[in-house]
Order: structure tokens, then sequence, then C-alpha cells
């Protein structure tokens, strides 16, 4: 399984032809299928290329929306 | 240009131009939803159908109230609509409630309609979240329309099966919470 670090993370951002990355709890995600981060952005306020764990619990729905696309890497852990 | 309440919004903590773009996004949806349901509801024909049909018209209009009551939102506070149509439709927070393949499949025109109403409500909650004792109009505006879309969320609910809704249809009159904002 793929590892990814934040600044690899970073280059999935879902513009200009680029998958859709996100990261939550360690675990990458490809989004790049969902409606909801057409253009990498989801609700205005969340950018692909990023680590979604820290503001996940301000979500209006749980993990297992995200949980539903393919996970292709885990995310490097730095602590 | 109502500057004083663009100024309190600001001031309050709320990403103005964020906010902005989420009222259009979920603007566009509410419009774009009227149409769909337009298709949804002619296809709901037959035994099956015909007892959805009713519950399916009162979403539709109430979800083209919804898009009439952001509209002013959107400009007090600096916004506009989009002058295209096709982008309009394109920027939608919600994606489109089409015809399931089988269109006398009342089961799947179900889920559409349940899918469509569970979005809604997640996007009104994020935005209530948003803007909670901090930009009092906006919040009342989408806590009135979550108030009809958990409404319409839970008809559709109780029809695919998932449990009783808790409440009756509405009767004669639409738009229960919204219409203050309509006057």
């Amino acid at each position: 399984m793929k590892i990814f670090t934040k600044e690899e993370l970073a280059r999935y951002n879902g513009k200009n032809g680029a998958p859709a990355y996100v990261a939550y709890k360690g675990k990458v995600y490809d989004v790049s299928s969902s409606f909801h981060w057409s253009g990498g952005k989801h609700q205005v306020l969340h950018n692909a290329g990023e680590d979604l764990t820290d503001g996940f619990e301000k979500a209006p729905h749980g993990a297992e929306l995200l949980e539903k696309f393919p996970m292709v890497g885990r995310l490097e852990d730095r602590s | 240009m109502a500057k004083v309440a663009q100024e309190m919004v600001k001031r309050s903590g709320v990403d103005l131009d964020q906010l902005v773009e989420l009222l259009v996004k979920n603007a566009a949806a509410e419009l774009t939803t009227y149409y769909y349901y337009t298709i949804l509801r002619a296809n709901l024909i037959g035994l099956e159908g015909e007892g959805i049909k009713e519950i399916a018209e009162a979403a539709r209009i109430e979800d083209r109230n919804h898009f009439e009551a952001l509209v002013p939102r959107i400009y007090e506070l600096g916004g506009k609509l989009p002058e295209n149509m096709k982008d309009f439709h394109d920027c939608s927070a919600c994606p489109p409630a089409s015809l399931p393949k089988d269109p006398t499949d009342v089961k799947a025109i179900l889920k559409v309609l349940v899918e469509a109403e569970r979005c809604a409500v997640r996007g009104y909650t994020n935005i209530c979240n948003m803007t909670a004792g901090k930009d009092h109009r906006t919040y009342d505006l989408a806590l009135s329309i979550l108030n009809e879309e958990i409404e319409h969320e839970s008809w559709f609910s109780e029809f695919l099966g998932e449990g009783p809704s808790g409440h009756f249809m509405r009767r004669g009159e639409n738009s229960p919470f919204v219409s203050k904002f309509l006057k």
C-alpha cells in the first residue's frame, strides 16, 4: 500500500485533471468519482489533497460516506 | 446593497465569500431539483406511483420556493446568480435527481427522491452550523428550509419502508416554514 507524505497528497487536489484524494484518520481515499468533490472542492469549504481528519467532526455526515470510496494508500505519520 | 448587513456578517467571523458561494450552490440545487422532480412526478404513475405523486409534487413546489427565498439573501450579501443557466445548473450543491433507467420502477424513483432530500438536509445543516449565533438572517432562512427538507426526507423514507415519518403531509398549503420569506 502506498504511503503518502502530506506534500505528495497535496498534488492530488482534483484540479487541472489531477485525481482528487483526501486523507482521513491515516487512510487516503480517491474521491475523484464523487459529484460532491467536483473540481477538487467539497461544499466550498474543503479541498482535495488535504487531511480532513480534524475538520470531520463538524461535517453533517459520518465517515461512512467517505469509506465508500476506494482507499489508495496511507498518510505518513510524522507524529 | 445591504452594506451594514454584510459588515455584520463579516464581523461575526463568517467568511462572506464562502457563505455566498454556498447559498448560490444550494439555490442551484433547489431550482434543478424542481426541474428534475417535474420529470419524476410525471413518471409516478400506476397503482404504486399515484400514491406518491402528491408528496413528490409538494416537495417539488417547496424546493422551488426555497430557490425563491434564497435569491434575495444572495443579493443582500453582495452575491449574484450566474448569468448562464447552464453554469448555474453545473454549480449545484447536489447531484441531478435524474430519472432511473427503468422509469416504471417506483422504488428506484423513491430512492432518487430521498437521496436528493438527504443531500439538502446535509447542505442546510452545514449552513446552519456556519451561521448559528453569527448571521441571524441567513440562519433563520437556512433553518426554515432545513425544516421542510427534513419533512421531505421523512415522507419519502416512509414510503421506502424505513419507518414512520411521524407527521402528516401538507394539507393544501405549501412551505409552512419558508412562506414567511416569500411574502
